[in-house]
């Protein structure tokens, strides 16, 4: 029998989350939703890949974007899709969007113990047609609000968001109070401008950019006619309409 | 060896030559000795009455519970065994809190009326490991009333986990005089206050005993206040207006 004594201790460890870069956003109008994400794909220093889309569409009027640990994302993403699939055929309708954040709650806290390693932001149209985004963190807490950065670069985003969404550290002219809403040509310039800057400030953040726009049934397309790269997504000619707006982000 | 005619109502999942289910069949014989149940739907929500027997004049006719509660937009009404509804009910409420609870929403009355009708055929021999099953079908029939986003809605389940919708319906021993009146009498835009009066009337048509507040019940979900059971004061007043 060999002599061990002598052997120094050894530690084995596995580590079973890696972290994938990339942001996410999404914005909330009056009567539409802006839910954008950036394409690249990195571990580390390397990309892995230019196009890995973070952003999904769930229903006639839902959508999912997912950031953190790309393999956790995907699959959840694929696990929330078929639970809709089974709520469709047992309760013959699509899931509202309030009972899709409820949903993704109960679905992340399952895991409270080995967490889905990603951030969630859910946007679309509610049952009322407003706008609604709700943010998640990965064991499940989730709120609605008006505008929601995650991921890589969301300490850069979302104080550029609070600024310009929720107008803080802004003093209103007299007698012209802030917006409540904004319009939606003004929302997809700060999702832009957003991932711009992101892309020069953050390694992580860049290559491509998905922004889906959903908006409520009976709203004026006119606004998104002559914006470049829009592509429409809508398959139900009675309800809310989806588009997905594709753009190049610096490669370097 | 081939059994002969009657044997083929001794298991509760053979099928006779004929293509029958002997047990399921006289499951639903088993209601039509049941006290006599009517559910009326209206545009402004949907009724539920009862005829409570009261067999002896020692017997607290408060105690017996054929109206319940699944949730706060739903009722049901029972005719048969009772007893059996009770592990549908539990059921449904089971149903309805678990959809509330992961989709922030209420559960669509189709929907909790298929979750018990799941229940209704899990009947028959279990296999040595598995949890202690129902031995025979449920010897009860549901009128689920509820209203959701479809509007107010009336369901009929038997014990063969069939569910139907109807406008209006009678289950129980007098439920064929009972459902032909309701034929005669249910218009399309009822209000509340008629069909509390055409369920009392319809009760009182095919109850041996003279109606009061005391043997029959009603209960009602409407839109305002959900699912309620009318009290014994309510009850006598729509009683004393009819």
């Amino acid at each position: 029998m060999p002599d061990t004594a002598h052997e120094q201790p050894q530690q084995r460890q596995f580590y079973p989350y890696t972290e994938n870069g990339g942001t996410i956003l999404a914005i909330a109008g009056a009567d539409f939703t802006v839910i954008a994400g950036d394409t690249r794909q990195s571990e580390g220093y390397s990309i892995q890949t230019r196009y890995a889309p973070k952003v999904f569409r769930l229903t006639e009027r839902a959508v999912l974007a997912v950031n953190g640990f790309a393999a956790d994302g995907n699959m959840f993403v694929k696990k929330v899709k078929q639970r809709l699939e089974w709520y469709r055929h047992a309760h013959a309708k699509e899931m509202p969007l309030r009972a899709i954040a409820r949903l993704i709650q109960t679905m992340l806290y399952a895991q409270r113990f080995f967490p889905y390693y990603v951030n969630n932001i859910l946007g679309g149209i509610e049952e009322d047609g407003s706008g609604a985004v709700y943010s998640f963190d990965p064991v499940g807490s989730y709120e609605r609000e008006a505008c929601r950065a995650a991921g890589a670069a969301s300490s850069l985003v979302q104080p550029f968001l609070d600024n310009q969404i929720y107008f803080k550290n802004q003093t209103p002219a007299p007698g012209t109070p802030h917006p409540t809403y904004l319009p939606l040509p003004d929302v997809l310039a700060i999702v832009i401008d957003s991932f711009t800057s992101a892309t020069e400030r953050h390694i992580e953040v860049g290559d491509g950019l998905e922004m889906y726009v959903v908006l409520a049934k009976g709203r004026s397309i006119e606004e998104l006619a002559d914006v470049a790269g829009v592509q429409e997504l809508t398959t139900r000619a009675d309800g809310d309409r989806m588009f997905v707006i594709q753009r190049e982000l610096k490669k370097d | 060896m081939f059994l002969t005619r009657s044997e083929y109502d001794r298991g509760v999942n053979t099928f006779s030559p004929e293509g029958r289910l002997f047990q399921v069949e006289y499951a639903i014989e088993a209601i039509k000795l049941g006290s006599t149940t009517v559910g009326v739907k209206t545009p402004e929500g949907v009724v539920l009455g009862i005829e409570k027997r009261v067999q002896s004049p020692l017997l607290e006719s408060s105690s017996i519970e054929k109206i319940m509660e699944i949730d706060l937009h739903l009722g049901c009404a029972m005719s048969g065994l009772t007893a059996d509804a009770r592990t549908m009910i539990d059921h449904a409420r089971v149903t309805s809190q678990n959809h509330a609870f992961t989709f922030d929403e209420r559960i669509k009355v189709e929907s909790v009326t298929q979750a018990v009708c799941d229940l209704a055929l899990r009947f028959g021999e279990s296999v040595h490991d598995e949890d202690a099953m129902m031995s025979r079908p449920f010897g009860v029939a549901l009128l689920i009333a509820g209203i959701d986003e479809l509007g107010p809605q009336l369901f009929h389940t038997d014990p063969s986990g069939t569910f139907v919708r109807y406008e209006a319906k009678a289950i129980g021993s007098g439920s064929e005089a009972a459902q032909s009146e309701l034929q005669d009498k249910w218009h399309s835009r009822m209000t509340l206050q008629e069909a509390q009066a055409l369920t009392l009337r319809v009760l009182k048509q095919v109850m041996e005993e003279k109606l009061d507040q005391h043997n029959v019940q009603l209960a009602q979900v409407t839109p305002e206040k959900g699912f309620e059971i009318l009290d014994e004061v309510r009850l006598k007043a729509i009683i004393d207006a009819m």
